[in-house]
């Protein structure tokens, strides 16, 4: 031990060592600052605010996308609610109109059943008629056979068509 | 910390144990070289274990790189360049100890501030391969390149910042990154074969306090300004009690630099001494058996001293950034820095 202490001593200090390291620390720092801090810390601050700045960038685009996607979907859910309305209502359409031609194709049948009806009764009437007029001549015909032509023809005729006649009326003028 | 202190004492008795045993070959004090830098062989390496230890912790006037597996050594002596600063100060004889209490200032280059500029050569070529063909744009490329800058954002973004501030940590963030790297290859220098760390000699870290203490004495005046840093120094108590207060103030600013130096010194002299220990006990013993528990323990200590090298360098920066910080912070919140003044930093 004595050996050990007496040939070095951990805490010599010699004032050259600490002078050469000044010097060099000096020279490093100078280059070093020069060589490697400026442009690794220019570089490193300049990505930095370029990511950034993408960063910033892709969210504003993903924003305004969004609101682009909102505006799509909402124009789409309304082209789609118009769709519908529109569905609907040419459903309604027709079914009115379905419904209108029904009724008029219904009342021109009732028309039609009117008219033939209407002239049904004329046609009756008119051969009621004329069978009374045939009637009448066949009845005078047979009275003048019957009662051998005395008669002048007006009066028979007249005699006839006074018979005739009664015999549309009630029966309680109808002579027995 | 006093882990290593227990190891450094264990280690270091083991050393004195053995340096004790009669060596068989005693320590033959190797020709002093010429005046000029030569280049000698020596065919006789000296023999004396103890020795053999310390010569590759401290600091010496001479590199030596050994041939592996032959008994040979290179030796390079460094130029001496002596200032005198009384006329006849330094000794004639080179080899003789220059002492600068004789008024002798000693600038020769040593066997550390040789690794010292080797360190910074070092440094400063990875950082132009790091840093070079970066024009592609911002895309990082390069393991080397991505490592680097990944170092560069942890030392801004992790160290200087949160313990400066927003404003001011930009300004001390070139300071931070020289000290950290400058650290960091110094302790990383040591882990190679023939290389030695700087940062185990005490004058080295003293030197890089220094520089952060400055620092952080100009961080104080500067937001403080001159009269309020001196205001700061009494504590702010009452003038009577000035001549205890001052003292105190005065120490607790000494104490910040001088853990600093202390931690880094301390720490990396210790592991190259427990790594030298270990390997050395093979020599000790004088038994080949030995180095099968000696070389696994000695490769655990080699990669625990990998993470040393990097945690020292981290732990130097993130100090220094907490003691500008706080020199920071003396103009900024006049209300918080009298309890904190008053105090040393615990953070030690």
């Amino acid at each position: 031990m004595p050996l050990l202490l007496a040939e070095t001593s951990f805490l010599e200090v010699r004032p050259g060592l600490i002078f050469w390291t000044l010097v060099t620390f000096v020279l490093a720092a100078l280059v070093l600052r020069r060589v490697a801090w400026g442009p690794i810390v220019a570089r490193v601050d300049e990505r930095e605010k370029t990511i950034q700045a993408a960063i910033d960038a892709a969210k504003h685009e993903r924003a305004e996308a969004e609101k682009l996607l909102g505006e799509q979907k909402a124009a789409i859910a309304q082209a789609r609610r118009e769709a519908g309305e529109m569905v609907r209502k040419n459903a309604e359409d027709v079914e009115r109109l379905r419904a209108d031609l029904l009724a008029k194709a219904r009342a021109q049948a009732e028309e039609l059943k009117a008219d033939a009806k209407r002239s049904i009764e004329d046609e009756k009437a008119k051969a009621v008629a004329e069978v009374k007029g045939v009637v009448a001549d066949l009845a005078i015909q047979i009275a003048e056979k019957l009662l051998g032509e005395n008669l002048d023809a007006d009066k028979q005729r007249k005699l006839a068509q006074q018979y005739l006649d009664s015999l549309g009326r009630p029966s309680s003028t109808r002579p027995s | 910390m006093s882990r290593y202190v227990a190891l450094l004492g264990w280690m270091l008795a083991t050393v004195a144990l053995a340096a004790e045993e009669p060596a068989e070959h005693a320590a033959k004090h190797v020709p002093p070289g010429k005046l000029q830098a030569v280049v000698e062989e020596t065919e006789e390496p000296p023999q004396d274990t103890a020795g053999y230890i310390l010569h590759h912790v401290l600091d010496s006037e001479t590199l030596a790189f050994q041939v592996p597996l032959r008994d040979k050594e290179f030796k390079y002596r460094f130029p001496v360049w002596r200032i005198p600063l009384k006329a006849g100060a330094c000794p004639a004889n080179v080899h003789e100890k220059a002492s600068l209490g004789a008024g002798c200032l000693d600038l020769s280059l040593t066997k550390m501030s040789a690794m010292l500029v080797l360190a910074t050569v070092v440094l400063v070529l990875v950082f132009l391969l790091g840093t070079r063909k970066q024009e592609g744009g911002l895309v990082p490329r390069g393991r080397l390149a991505n490592f680097l800058e990944m170092m560069v954002v942890f030392v801004r973004n992790e160290i200087a910042i949160p313990n400066i501030g927003k404003e001011e940590g930009p300004r001390y963030v070139p300071y931070l990154l020289t000290v950290f790297f400058f650290i960091l290859t110094i302790n990383l220098l040591g882990l190679f074969p023939w290389m030695s760390s700087a940062t185990g000699n005490i004058a080295v870290t003293g030197a890089l306090a220094a520089i952060t203490f400055v620092l952080t004495q100009v961080a104080s005046i500067r937001s403080a300004g001159f009269l309020g840093y001196l205001k700061h120094l009494t504590g702010g108590v009452p003038v009577f009690l000035w001549p205890i207060m001052i003292p105190v103030e005065v120490l607790g600013l000494f104490t910040k630099p001088f853990a600093l130096t202390l931690r880094l010194f301390a720490n990396m002299l210790a592991g190259h001494i427990v790594l030298f220990c270990l390997i050395g006990l093979i020599f000790f013993i004088g038994h080949i058996a030995v180095a099968a528990v000696a070389v696994p323990l000695g490769m655990a200590i080699y990669f625990l001293e990998l993470f040393v090298a990097f945690l020292q360098a981290y732990i130097f920066t993130m100090l220094s950034s907490l003691f500008i910080g706080m020199g920071v912070a003396m103009g900024h919140h006049p209300e918080a820095h009298e309890a904190e003044g008053t105090h040393p930093p615990a953070a030690h």
